[in-house]
This record gives C-alpha cells, sequence and structure tokens, in this order.
C-alpha cells in the first residue's frame, strides 16, 4: 500500500534533515554516530528514534545534499559513510536561518504569556 | 546524475539491511561495553533502533516506484473488471472505436496526401510557377510555349524547368492487331523526369530534339501498361505502339506508381503545347503549367523575382500581350500546388471527426462514470483499507486507458475499412469535370507506422481525457461517507448534492456531447441543403436516359475536318437507327465538365474592337440533332439542319440566351439577334448568321452560371475529341455495347472511352461536394446516435438509481405525471442547455464551410432551427422510454429495493 509521505510532518522531517545536515558539517560519518551525536550535542533533550534516520539519510543522498560512500568504523567494520556536499551546505544555511526566523517568531508570541 | 533508487531496488534493500545490521553490532558492542549482558544489549539496540519492521517497509517503498511496482496490478486488476462486466466495456470500446478510428482514418489520408513529400528526389525545392493577375481576374493562370521556352533559356534560378499540358488526353493505344485501349495520357516537356529526378525502369527519357515541333512520335509508358498489355518484355524499348492509330516508339518505362502531372496516367508523350483537343494554330496560347527546380541556395522569392523580370522583358518584346504587364509570376511549391483544392476539405473533415471523437470521449466517461459510481461501495472499501487518493485515480485511469487501446484497435480496423471505402470514392479521379474530387497521391493511403503512431498516442490521450473526470469525481476524500449513508439505506438528496454520485458531473457530459453533435448536424444539414440545391438546379437540358461517350479521333488518320464530319455523320446514322434510341448528336464538349474553349466575337452593329478587347464566348461545336437530343429549348429562330452541315454551306451560328443579353441587353425585348451576323476568332468564320436563339446550358457546372456561347455547325469546327450523346428510351448504360460495335464496324481501331449515363457525369461534377457531404453527414449520425446513447444513459442511469425514491413517492400519492417529469426533467434541461450551445457554436463556425454551400448562406436560419427542433424531438423521444418505465414502478418492489 502507499506510504508516500512519512506522516511526521513537514516541520519535523524538515527539521530531522537540518540537524543531520549539522551534524556532517564536522566531517563524515556513518548512521549509528550521526544518530548519538544528535543525541547527545542536544543533552538528551531529543530523542531521536534511530531507525527514523535510514529514510532520511537516503531522501538527502537521493537529492543530493550528502553522498555516501564505504568505510572503515572505528570497530574495524565495513559501514556506511556520509559526507556532506556543497549543496547540501547551502541547504543547511537555508534551513538554519529559516529555523532560527520560527524561533524567534514563536518566542515573540510565547513571551508575554510568561511575564503575565 | 544518479540512477533513482528504484532502478536497482534489491541492490538498495540488501545496502539498508547491511546499515541496520552495522547499527545493531555496534550499538550492541557499545552496549556490552556499558556490562550489558549479551542478551539485553541486543534487545536495547533494537528498540534504540525502534519499529523495525515499519523502518523497512518505509525503505522498500522508497526503493520503488509506485508506478512501475502497481501498474501490473492496475493492468490485471481493469481487465479483470472488464471480464465481469462485459457488455461495459463492449459498448465504451465500441464508442472509442468510432472515434478514434474516424480520426485513424482521415489522418492517413492528410498524411498521404499532405504530409508526405512527393516521392522525388529532394522533392522541397521543386516548384509550380503561375501568372497571377488579379485586375484581369487571372488566377493560378498558365503561359505561352515561347515564354516556357525563353524562361527555360534565360532563368538561372533553376537547375530545370518544363511544363506540361493543363489536362489528361484520352488516346487508344494498341499494340499491331491488338484491341484498341482507350488510356490517359499527359504531355510533359522533354527534360520532367530530369527536374524531378526519377531514372526510367527500363530505355530512357525524352531527348531535347523530339520537343521541337515536327518532332519523332515517341512515347514513354507506366509500368503497369508495359506488364498488362506487354508482358513486362524488356525489348519494348525498340517494338513500335499504336497510339491514335500511328506508330510510336516507346522509348523508356516509368518506375511503378510513378504519378505526375496527373493520376492515373499510361501514356507520356513529349511536346506539351501539342493540345490534340486544339487545331495547331492554338498551340501558342497560354495552355502550359510550368514547373522547376530549384537551384540550391535560391529561395522561392529570389526565383520569383527573377521570373517576374524575365515576364515583363517577354511582354515588352510582344506588343499584342501589352495588356498582361501587370502579371505577376508566382513561384510556390510543387506539392502546396497538387493538392490546393483539396486541403480545406481534408483539414476540415479532420476538424470534424475530431469533435466526432471529443463526443465519444464524453460519452464513455458518461458511461465510465456510471460505471465507477456502481463501484462506490467497493471504492469505498479500498480507501478504508488504506489506498491513497492518488493510487485510486490511476487505477481508474489505467482503467480507461486500457479501454481506449482496447478502442484504438478496434478503430484501426474501422479505419481500414473505411479507408478502403474512400478508394472506392476515389474513381472520382477519373471524372470529366472542373468540380471532381482529385487527391493526389490517393493511391498511398494505407495504416502506416506514423499512423500507427498517431492512433496510438491519440488512444492513450483519449483514455486521459475521458477517465480524469470520472476518476477525480469518485476519488473525492468524502466518498468514504458512502458507507455510511449506503448502510444507513437514506438518500443524500436533502443535502443538495446530486443524489447519485457523479450525476452533476454526467449530465455536464451530455451536454457537451449535444453541443458538439448539433455543430455536426447543421454543418451536415447545409452540405445536404447543397446538394439538394445543386440538384434542383436546371443545367439546361434533360439529363434523364442520356448516355455520352468519348471517342478521339487519331490526327493522321483523320486529317482533313471532312474526314472528321464523314466519320460522326456516318457514325450518328447508324446509332440513330438503332431500337430504343430517340436521338443521337455529337459535340465538341459535354455540358457541365471542363474543357471548353472560349474564343473572342465581334458581333455586327457593335463598336469594332482590337481582337484582344473582345469579349469571349465559349464555342461549341455540334451537330444538327444536339438540341433535339439533348432537349435544349429553342427560343427563337430553327434549329441546324443537314444542309447547314453540309460542306460549303453558308456559315450560319445559334447562340444561347446568356449571349443574347451580353451583347442586346433589352433582349428579349429590342432588336432581334436573329438574321445579324457576328464572327469569332477561333475559326475566322467572317460574318455567319445568327439563325436562332436556345435556352442556357450550364456548360461549366452546375454551381456556374452560364455564359455567352454559340453554337457552329461540325462542319466549322470539325472536332478531334467529339463526345457522342445518345437519349435513349430506356437505361442508358444498356446501349453501351451496341454503340460500341457501331464505332467498331465503321474503324475497328477506334477506341471509346469515358461511356457514362449524363446523371452519373452531373453526380462527378459535384464530387467534392458530395464526399464532403457524405462524410460530414457519416459523422453527423455518429455524433447523433452518441448523443442520443448518452441522454438515454443519463435518464436511465439516473431513474435506476433513484427507485427507491421513486417508490416512496408513488406510495405518497404522486400522480404518474409528477413521476415522469421528475424522470424528464434533468435530460430535458440537459438538452435544451446542449442544443443552445450548439447552435451558438455552429453559427460561429459553419462559416469554415462556406468554399462548399451553393444556394444556402452558413447561417441558414431554416437548417439552424429545423436541425435544433429536430434534436430537442429526438432527445425527448430518448429519455422517455427510461422515464416511462420509472412511472411504472410498482412501489412496494421499489421499496423492496433496498
Amino acid at each position: 500500500m502507499a506510504r508516500e509521505d512519512t506522516s511526521s510532518g513537514d516541520l519535523l522531517q524538515g527539521t530531522l534533515d537540518m540537524l543531520i545536515l549539522q551534524t556532517l558539517v564536522m566531517g563524515p560519518s556513518h548512521a549509528h554516530a550521526i544518530a548519538h551525536a544528535i543525541e547527545r550535542r542536544s543533552d538528551e533533550i531529543l530523542q531521536v528514534e534511530h531507525g527514523s534516520l535510514y529514510p532520511a539519510l537516503y531522501r538527502l543522498d537521493d537529492r543530493g545534499w550528502i553522498v555516501s560512500f564505504w568505510g572503515t568504523s572505528d570497530n574495524n567494520r565495513k559501514a556506511k559513510y556520509y559526507r556532506l556536499t556543497k549543496a547540501g551546505r547551502k541547504q543547511l544555511t537555508a534551513e538554519t536561518s529559516r529555523w532560527e526566523r520560527l524561533v524567534r517568531g514563536i518566542g515573540r508570541v510565547l513571551r508575554p504569556a510568561e511575564e503575565q | 546524475m544518479r540512477w533513482p533508487r528504484w532502478f536497482r531496488p534489491a541492490r538498495r534493500d540488501a545496502e539498508c539491511e547491511t546499515d541496520i545490521e552495522f547499527y545493531l553490532e555496534t550499538e550492541t558492542a557499545d552496549n556490552l561495553a556499558r556490562g550489558m549482558t549479551p542478551g539485553d544489549a541486543r534487545t536495547a539496540a533494537r528498540r534504540k533502533l525502534g519499529n523495525l519492521s515499519l523502518l523497512k517497509e518505509e525503505v522498500y517503498w522508497m526503493n520503488r516506484s509506485m508506478l512501475v511496482e502497481t501498474l501490473w496490478s492496475d493492468l490485471r486488476f481493469s481487465l479483470r473488471g472488464m471480464r465481469q462486466n462485459p457488455a461495459f466495456a463492449f459498448t465504451a470500446v465500441l464508442v472509442l472505436a468510432l472515434g478514434i478510428g474516424g480520426n485513424t482514418a482521415m489522418f492517413s489520408m492528410i498524411r498521404a496526401v499532405l504530409l508526405k513529400p512527393l516521392k522525388f528526389h529532394d522533392p522541397g525545392r521543386l516548384t509550380y510557377l503561375s501568372v497571377e493577375d488579379p485586375k484581369r481576374k487571372v488566377e493560378n493562370g498558365r503561359f505561352r510555349r515561347p515564354e516556357v521556352e525563353e524562361m527555360q533559356g534565360a532563368a538561372q534560378s533553376f537547375s530545370g524547368l518544363g511544363a506540361y499540358g493543363a489536362n489528361p488526353e484520352s488516346v487508344s493505344v494498341s499494340t499491331r492487331g491488338g484491341e484498341p485501349e482507350a488510356l490517359k495520357a499527359g504531355r510533359v516537356s522533354w527534360n520532367f523526369l530530369t527536374i524531378l529526378g526519377v531514372q526510367p525502369l527500363i530505355g530512357r527519357a525524352f531527348l531535347p530534339d523530339e520537343d521541337r515541333r515536327g518532332g519523332p512520335a515517341v512515347a514513354m509508358i507506366s509500368a503497369g501498361l508495359w506488364r498488362r498489355r506487354f508482358g513486362g518484355d524488356p525489348r519494348i524499348v525498340k517494338k513500335p505502339v499504336i497510339i491514335d492509330g500511328e506508330p510510336y516508339a516507346v522509348v523508356g518505362v516509368l518506375p511503378p506508381g510513378f504519378q505526375f502531372p496527373f493520376d492515373g496516367l499510361d501514356v507520356w508523350v513529349p511536346r506539351p503545347s501539342e493540345f490534340s483537343m486544339l487545331p495547331s494554330r492554338f498551340w501558342d496560347i497560354p495552355l502550359l503549367h510550368a514547373f522547376a527546380r530549384l537551384k540550391p541556395g535560391v529561395t522561392f522569392d529570389q526565383a520569383g523575382a527573377e521570373l517576374q523580370v524575365l515576364h515583363q522583358r517577354y511582354v515588352a518584346n510582344h506588343p499584342a500581350f501589352a495588356k498582361e504587364m501587370g502579371a505577376t509570376i508566382r513561384v510556390v511549391s510543387l506539392r502546396d500546388q497538387l493538392v490546393k483544392e483539396v486541403r480545406p476539405m481534408l483539414w476540415m473533415l479532420l476538424g470534424a471527426v475530431a469533435l466526432v471523437l471529443l463526443i465519444a470521449c464524453s460519452n464513455a466517461a458518461g458511461l465510465l462514470l456510471a460505471r465507477v459510481a456502481s463501484r462506490s461501495h467497493e471504492l469505498a472499501v479500498r480507501t478504508a483499507l488504506g489506498a491513497t487518493r492518488r493510487r485510486l485515480i490511476r487505477q481508474l485511469l489505467v482503467e480507461s486507458v486500457v479501454l481506449a487501446i482496447a478502442g484504438g484497435l478496434a478503430g484501426l480496423l474501422f479505419a481500414q475499412w473505411s479507408l478502403s471505402a474512400i478508394a472506392t470514392l476515389n474513381a472520382f479521379n477519373q471524372g470529366p469535370a472542373a468540380d471532381t474530387l482529385f487527391l493526389p497521391g490517393a493511391q498511398d493511403i494505407r495504416l502506416d507506422r506514423w499512423v500507427l503512431a498517431f492512433t496510438t498516442a491519440l488512444s492513450v490521450i483519449t483514455g486521459l481525457l475521458f477517465g480524469i473526470i470520472p476518476a477525480l469525481r469518485m476519488s473525492r476524500p468524502g466518498i468514504g461517507n458512502f458507507l455510511r449513508e449506503h448502510g444507513a439505506g437514506s438518500g443524500s438528496a436533502a443535502r443538495g448534492r446530486p443524489p447519485v454520485p457523479g450525476a452533476n458531473a454526467h449530465a455536464l457530459l451530455v451536454v457537451g456531447q449535444i453541443a458538439l453533435s448539433i455543430v455536426l448536424l447543421i454543418g451536415a444539414a447545409l452540405l445536404i441543403k447543397t446538394m439538394a440545391e445543386l440538384r434542383s438546379v436546371s443545367p439546361g437540358f434533360q439529363p434523364a436516359n442520356l448516355l455520352t461517350m468519348k471517342i478521339a479521333l487519331p490526327g493522321k488518320r483523320y486529317a482533313t475536318g471532312e474526314q472528321k464530319c464523314a466519320f460522326f455523320r456516318e457514325l450518328v446514322r447508324r446509332v440513330q437507327a438503332l431500337p430504343g434510341v430517340r436521338a443521337a448528336a455529337v459535340a465538341l464538349s459535354l455540358p457541365t465538365t471542363a474543357n471548353k474553349l472560349g474564343t473572342n466575337v465581334e458581333v455586327e452593329g457593335q463598336p469594332a474592337l482590337e481582337a484582344s478587347e473582345q469579349p469571349i464566348a465559349q464555342l461549341q461545336s455540334v451537330s444538327p440533332g444536339y438540341f433535339h437530343a439533348l432537349h435544349v429549348h429553342l427560343r427563337r429562330g430553327r434549329e441546324f439542319t443537314a444542309g447547314d452541315d453540309a460542306p460549303g454551306a453558308r456559315p450560319v451560328v445559334i447562340i444561347n440566351e446568356a449571349f443574347a443579353r451580353r451583347f442586346w441587353p433589352e433582349y428579349p425585348r429590342g432588336p432581334d439577334p436573329i438574321g445579324r451576323h457576328m464572327a469569332e476568332g477561333a475559326d475566322r468564320i467572317r460574318s455567319a448568321e445568327i439563325i436562332g436563339v436556345v435556352s442556357d446550358v450550364l456548360e461549366r457546372g452546375l454551381a456556374m452560371e452560364a455564359e455567352p456561347e454559340f453554337y457552329v455547325p461540325s462542319v466549322v469546327h470539325p472536332p478531334q475529341t467529339a463526345y457522342l450523346v445518345i437519349r435513349t428510351d430506356r437505361a442508358p448504360l444498356s446501349f453501351s455495347n451496341p454503340v460500341r460495335s457501331q464505332v467498331f464496324a465503321i474503324d475497328r481501331d477506334q477506341a471509346v472511352s469515358e461511356v457514362r449515363s449524363m446523371e452519373a457525369i452531373l453526380d462527378l461534377t459535384m464530387g467534392r461536394r458530395r464526399l464532403m457531404m457524405l462524410l460530414l453527414a457519416v459523422f453527423a449520425g455518429v455524433a447523433l446516435a452518441l448523443a442520443l446513447v448518452g441522454i438515454y444513459g443519463v435518464t436511465a442511469y439516473s431513474v435506476t438509481q433513484r427507485t427507491h425514491e421513486i417508490g416512496i413517492r408513488q406510495a405518497l400519492g404522486a400522480r404518474r405525471g409528477q413521476i415522469l417529469w421528475l424522470a424528464l426533467k434533468h435530460s430535458f434541461l440537459a438538452a435544451l442547455c446542449g442544443v443552445c450551445m450548439g447552435v451558438s457554436g455552429a453559427y460561429a463556425v459553419t462559416r469554415v464551410l462556406e468554399g462548399f454551400l451553393y444556394g444556402v448562406s452558413p447561417t441558414d436560419p431554416p437548417v439552424f432551427i429545423a436541425v435544433a427542433l429536430s434534436f430537442l424531438a429526438a432527445t425527448a423521444a430518448a429519455s422517455v422510454i427510461p422515464a416511462w418505465g420509472a412511472s411504472r414502478v410498482d412501489p412496494i418492489a421499489a421499496l423492496r429495493v433496498n
């Protein structure tokens, strides 16, 4: 049966994409490392279901924002590594600024409520 | 570009497996390092990853194209559906076959006649030259032999320039001792094959010397004649062939299928200006069509400009043609010239048949809508089971495309059949008249791979077109409600929605069908009225029971006027003696056909003018019994007698009323033309006395007005080629063999051709209009049938769907009339809407038919009103049948339906 959209909603999906791209700015990495990096760097606030990383990675790969290559991991196993492309870097900048605008907007709406 | 994921789905899946396996191992190893037991470590890793089967399914679908994966199942599903409901499938395929087949047939005609390049070498550089002079009303004018020769010598734009005689000639061909056979010959200049870039099959082309006046008697023959008559003997080029009683040397055989400049030629002879119907002193009048091959790099405009200069120089050197100074020389592509007559007709017919396809599409859409509506339950269930809207739409579109392709296949059969029917109609090509149908390249009309590609594309587009409305309509997200409504057994009429899903769309489709069929019906009706008008035109003689045939006397054996006259006099005498023959006569040409001889005339008592300024009248040379045989009315004076037709008789002429009005404007009052004298240019009759006035005969065709004409006795202008006309007392064609044997009895080498009844000739003269009318009538008939089926369907369908409601109404006391109106209301409104739209549409477009109409305006109100009213009546009849059935529903049975 059809599963054309992953139903996680545009915001969430775009956010996960942004997080992956941001993680890859530091350099190529494999999926397991990316998942843990996102968790660690958000102080465990963002509990990404690690499985959902894979469709996201494939999608980014299809769009040409990242490319994959086979490498050897720390524990000496063959693993698929992902590297950010030029287009991916551009996309990250765009996504980040979009995100910041969104956060600022939401923040402005919420602040008066806090002050009450 | 990278390969799309679905290109190698299995490999992608495996990669994902590896990825996940790597994750699990790494995570397990990390967990172990944190001090978990091996079992817990693995479980924790899995938990961290989330729902593994969901993840795998998601990646599975990412790696596959929905289209590729599910198309096959959609296809099987739709074939299964058709097997379950063969009546629906059959009707839809039939409807589509009519539409697609008609378009396929028209497209193959257009492809063969208009689109395929001429079958000559580099046909894009072949040009046709003509003289245009709007001031003198010269359109597509022809050239004089000397001017062609001058252009041949001087023009630099062309690698070759040639000419051909204006009409095919009838010749009698035989071998020594064999039966003569009447065939068509073309007169061409020696270089015609060089210009066209065609090599003879065997032998050689003509030589320049053979084109000079008095050159040797040589001919080329068609491959067909060569095989049929000469058994394909390669030594034919050494043997003489008897053409019109004269031995001709056959110099070469043309390749099979060669057609130039006319269709159906079997013999080609050089010296294009030596037209056998004309005495040699006329051979330098403008008789020649000129054609040429452009040199590489020269444009049509440049060539035209050069010829323009040459023409001005030619006119300046010949003061007699001074008035032709203003003429322009037009250079057009040869192909455009050859198809000029039929192009508008073919495009118009394609337009008409495209309307039929639209109607068929909308009809099929209606059928599909009804069928899909009856499948609402199935669709609702599928939605409930998780089918997305897009998936449903695709399923429905696949079904309609499958139907359309089946329709396209059936349409190919239909097209093949109708093309062979049209091929028999194309026997019109042989016709003698000005308005006959001539389809150049008609022998090439076939379903080739371009046509097949066209049909395939058309089928797919058709399928999408008629499938899209039902698909969008029925896959609406709200369809889920249907389950609930249906379960509750209550209608949704109260909510202002149509009581039946898709009913509004269905009605709209029917409105469209009606509007389009009205346009076609009005077009056909206008042409039918045109034909009726033409048939009611009196040609000026009585065409019933009149047999005609053509007799072309060979010039060498019948050289003198006395020889020709003696032959025809003897023939008429013998034929008149046959039992059942009322009268017989010979004439230079037949009424309502082309090939007329016009000449300048001078009438006594009129101001004297230069020869070139004198009025033109048509010359007709007839034997004495002509007016009697044709039943042409004598208005004044007397007919020709045998004495007038005797050698050395005092010259006399008979004029028609148009002639009389031209020179004596007060005719029939005022001065009497009888007894006046006139002179004419063709035979330099000096002062022949006018002895009679006859009623006008339409010489050029039924749609052309009578022109001034004068008749002379055969002896004054003895025809080389003449038509025998025989008034019989029963079916004229039964006399053809007795008359033929009389011809052979006088001269056993003399061929007879074009044996026809005069009524058949009148039909031939309407060839183009008749074909147009026949095809439009067929299209309109199909359109009408489809529209009626459509309106019947929409009524019948809404009635069945509302049986329950009708039952309730009846139970509550509704009268039969009310029920009838309830059932009829919608279809009647639809019909009214459609008719109004159709009539206004027709009002806007029928003017494209103007060139084909006669005696009726393109917006003729009676035709419009009659078509609209009869259509309304027909739709009322078509919708009353199911409505009547509805009004007789048994309320008890109706209420039990659910």
